[in-house]
């Protein structure tokens, strides 16, 4: 662990750490382009030049491996004038495309312009070197050579984390130019993230591309739902509509990265007719509005029924994978503690099976949902049903006959959803009385006897437990609309109405209950599932 | 003069290998065999030899900077890449004496322990394809290569890799990516080639004219060698001059010769009459010598060194006093532009915007503030690249400017 001192502070670094990555932990910033942290170090774009005492030409901080009683100083004239220099170097020939970039806004060249430039252009226009641009690379990503400088990024990321090689550089010189060879688009499954490491504006988002100034967005910490990797990300949002993903640097879920399904996944959220209002099927079979109020009061009654006529038995919780911990504890505390049930599911699909299988070497899960892990841990599996075909087949024994079930759709689509989803619908047809909550309308839903609107991905708070065990906090960015609520809500209130306690003001202090509780959530505290979360024992 | 490399230079049809026998060819690599390969090391670093392409590295410690045991195989590099400007004296050794050429590396193989060896021939050398290869299979049937040496327990296979047109492929890390099958840019420095060069192995990389030095320093001894030349310039050097000289050519000339003299002597002198107005003694990348500064100034290492140039690879160009200093700067410019690999950000957009604002000056388009900006552009590029090929620009376009600045000056309307 050597230590060196950065402008006269002195700083631990581990073994074989370069001067920036030592800097960069001890939360300072050494200006750069090439260098990125889940990536090889390349040492091309000479903006990380320090003085290094001792050493008589200016050195790269990413590539010196920092030793002891190295010193170093990243404020000296010498090195800014070589940084000005370095940034004068970047921008001759970069074109003047601030005002229809994309990047404008949170662009390095911009922002290491306004500290370490702030010079006059001393190229005339028509002397700089020009380049192709709105190159089609693909469906996640438009490519413009000219603004591109040549950090190899890109190129590293291709090569080393997709293993794929995509992209090259082309040409000598200052026409050297980025690209895939012939334009061919760019076809794997990550390619949206290297719109994410390119510091300026030549590979940038087809899906963001002119939707919305960067300045005017929100962001949010989140987890993607799409599956059970649980990617950290960061939720870009503008006035109730989410305009883009972005990851947040998990170094031990997914370091920078996020895959291209998970990066759109936002847009299946915002797809189609939410349910508005909680709904009770009349006599006559259809579904009429309610009050939240009216609702709860009818189910617990009518569930007591169900309880008091053939027994706590008789009454199935079946969760969704989808739902988080909070929602799922709550169930199963009014349910259980309540009503005393005892058979708690949430496998429509072999969620429990896939959770753990890698559906490539590098993020993704074959398991779509991104709490499975969660639902298992808090004990929604049941030896004796198997998952939902013994739900069903105990539904149509008639040893089942009531149930509260919740469906969210998948985020991330695959082939068998529609199955999963049709044996929902069976299960709710097997049974007598049945309450679904759920977000999004389907046509099924008219075989609920009470259908509950509530809150989907990003429209609440709450946590999830990954593939790895690792429970992570998924923030709320936008509100869920209608009369939707979080699940976990709706069971505070079912509780409420049966005569429990029910002091949950938010997912957070459901939390805190859960970690108080006989859980494996025993003795955490929310502050641990922020980045980079915390994992079970 | 001692003619240690140019000895049987000018005679035609000497580079087959019977001819080259004839006069003693491949004795020094047998005498070589017969010593132990530290021996060897040790008899090239008392002869001073130092690397002959450019960077006048003593020849016998870059040869021991190669860790033995690392269990990877030591690969040996011949860099016959020769593009600097104004250089052309590889090239008559690769055509007049390939033997010469693979009987130095054979020796600098043996004495390093390395059984694979490629020459790296600029692709613009096509025409001399062919008889390398030529000379490579003459000496596979003579049992000089292959399995084994001379009958020895040493094997060696040397290769010929053709290049394809790249300046900075002469770059000794260049050069091995480019061998790999990447594109010839260099690499960052540490690792250094000799513990990790080609294929992470410890490599050396020797110009054409150090590895043709040794069978004459093994034959003769490192004391004969070392007895030519000054107290840290050593032996011989090829001068490969072209300008404004009678008799431009390759000459091989002990080192501490005075430059005027070997310009007025032995090149001819400057023809029509004419005087000497600059100098560049080492290849474009060297700063140039106003007539004035030659007085007294030897051609070796250090003396040039003083004279605030250097001897760098041989290429003199002479240039008399009908030239204009900016047009000569300008095509000098237009090389590095054209050649920079474009892998670092002041080398590849520095010596592009140099080369336009000096079109610019010659055009007389230019203002007084270019001139300076041209100085401006050196200083931010100097020292913060990957490799030199910047600072191989950087040195004309600051001795130029700052040398001749009036006539600069004079391209300006304002």
């Amino acid at each position: 662990m050597p230590k060196f001192t950065l402008n006269d502070q002195v700083i631990e670094a581990e073994d074989g750490q370069t001067i920036i990555q030592a800097a960069q932990d001890a939360g300072i910033d050494i200006p750069h382009y090439c260098y990125h942290p889940d990536l090889p170090i390349d040492g091309n774009c000479r903006m990380c030049l320090v003085e290094v005492e001792k050493m008589p030409k200016l050195t790269p901080s990413c590539t010196a491996i920092a030793t002891e009683g190295m010193v170093v100083r990243s404020d000296s004239e010498r090195v800014k004038e070589a940084v000005r220099g370095v940034l004068e170097f970047l921008l001759i020939n970069h074109p003047v495309d601030c005002p229809v970039c994309d990047q404008a806004g949170e662009c390095r060249l911009q922002d290491y312009y306004m500290v370490y430039g702030l010079h006059t252009s001393e190229i005339p226009l028509g002397m700089k070197v020009r380049k192709r641009k709105v190159i089609d690379l693909g469906p996640m990503v438009v490519l413009d050579q000219e603004r591109c400088v040549l950090c190899s990024r890109c190129i590293r990321f291709f090569d080393y984390v997709t293993e794929t090689g995509e992209m090259q550089f082309f040409g000598r010189g200052d026409h050297v130019a980025i690209g895939t060879f012939e334009d061919k688009p760019l076809d794997n499954p990550y390619s949206g993230n290297v719109v994410d490491i390119c510091p300026v504006g030549a590979l940038t988002s087809r899906d963001f591309r002119f939707k919305c100034r960067v300045w005017f967005l929100h962001s949010t910490d989140s987890v993607c739902a799409g599956c059970s990797t649980g990617c950290n990300v960061r939720v870009d949002h503008r006035d109730g509509t989410v305009f883009r993903l972005l990851p947040r640097r998990n170094t031990a879920v997914n370091e920078s990265w996020l895959c291209d399904e998970g990066r759109l996944s936002f847009h299946e959220l915002q797809t189609g007719e939410r349910v508005v209002r909680p709904m009770i099927k009349g006599r006559d079979g259809i579904h009429a509005p309610v009050t939240w109020k009216d609702a709860v009061r009818s189910i617990d009654s009518r569930l007591k029924e169900v309880r008091d006529t053939n027994g706590s038995s008789s009454i199935l919780g079946f969760g969704s994978p989808s739902a988080t911990n909070e929602s799922l504890f709550l169930l199963k505390r009014y349910l259980g503690g309540q009503l005393g049930a005892s058979q708690f599911e949430f496998r429509a699909d072999s969620e429990d099976k896939n959770v753990l299988e890698e559906e490539d070497q590098i993020l993704r899960h074959f398991d779509k949902h991104p709490n499975s892990m969660g639902a298992i841990k808090l004990g929604l599996t049941s030896a004796e049903l198997g998952g939902i075909e013994g739900a069903i087949k105990a539904a149509r024994a008639g040893s089942i006959k009531a149930g509260v079930v919740i469906y969210l759709d998948p985020l991330v689509r695959r082939p068998g959803d529609d199955e999963a989803e049709g044996r929902i619908l069976e299960l709710i047809d097997s049974l007598e009385y049945s309450v679904l909550l759920a977000a999004h309308k389907a046509e099924w839903h008219a075989s609920a006897s009470v259908v509950l609107p509530v809150a989907a991905w990003l429209e609440e708070d709450g946590t999830y437990t990954n593939f790895q065990g690792r429970v992570q906090l998924a923030g709320k960015a936008i509100e869920a609309g209608g009369d939707a609520l979080p699940a976990w809500e709706v069971f505070a209130m079912l509780l409420h109405a049966s005569g429990a306690q029910s002091p949950w003001m938010s997912a957070r202090d459901v939390f805190a209950t859960m970690a108080e509780s006989d859980t494996v959530y025993r003795g955490l505290t929310i502050e641990q599932t922020r980045l980079p979360g915390v994992v079970l024992r | 003069m001692t003619k240690i490399l140019l000895a049987n230079a000018d005679k035609p049809g000497q580079n087959t290998i019977a001819k080259y026998r004839e006069r003693g060819g491949y004795k020094a690599l047998e005498k070589a065999l017969g010593m132990e390969p530290s021996a060897i090391i040790d008899e090239v670093k008392a002869s001073g030899l130092r690397g002959r392409g450019g960077a006048g590295f003593p020849t016998g410690m870059k040869w021991s900077f190669v860790p033995r045991n690392t269990g990877k195989p030591t690969y040996l590099l011949c860099n016959a890449d020769e593009s600097e400007p104004g250089t052309f004296k590889d090239r008559l050794l690769l055509e007049r004496e390939p033997h010469l050429l693979i009987e130095g590396m054979a020796i600098a193989a043996y004495a390093l322990g390395c059984h694979l060896s490629y020459i790296y021939m600029r692709g613009e050398f096509e025409f001399l394809e062919r008889p390398i290869e030529t000379a490579l299979e003459e000496a596979y049937k003579a049992g000089l290569l292959g399995p084994s040496v001379l009958k020895r327990d040493f094997s060696l296979d040397i290769h010929l890799h053709m290049g394809a047109g790249a300046y900075i492929c002469g770059e000794e890390t260049s050069l091995i990516e480019s061998l790999e099958g990447y594109r010839g840019y260099p690499r960052i420095k540490p690792p250094f080639p000799a513990t990790h060069g080609f294929l992470a192995s410890p490599t050396v990389v020797n110009n054409v004219e150090t590895l043709a030095a040794l069978p004459w320093i093994i034959s003769n001894g490192a004391q004969a060698y070392a007895a030519i030349g000054t107290e840290k310039s050593k032996g011989t050097k090829l001068f490969s001059v072209s300008g404004h000289v009678k008799k431009p050519g390759v000459y091989e000339v002990d080192l501490g010769y005075p430059l005027l003299d070997f310009i007025n002597n032995e090149a001819g002198g400057i023809p029509n009459g004419r005087k000497l107005k600059a100098v560049i003694p080492g290849g474009s990348s060297v700063p140039v010598l106003r007539a004035e500064e030659c007085e007294g100034v030897l051609l070796d290492y250090e003396s040039l060194l003083k004279a605030g140039s250097m001897l760098g690879s041989g290429g003199m160009i002479v240039l008399d006093d009908s030239v204009k200093m900016p047009e000569v700067l300008s095509v000098i410019a237009d090389f590095y532009a054209h050649e920079s690999c474009g892998q670092c950000t002041p080398c590849r957009e520095g010596t592009g915007w140099a080369g336009k604002v000096l079109r610019n000056l010659v055009a007389g388009k230019g203002t007084k503030a270019d001139v300076d900006r041209l100085l401006k552009i050196a200083d931010m590029m100097e020292g913060k690249t990957i490799c030199p090929l910047a600072d191989a620009d950087v040195m004309p376009i600051r001795s130029f400017v700052t040398k001749f600045r009036s006539e600069f000056e004079a391209l300006c309307a304002i």
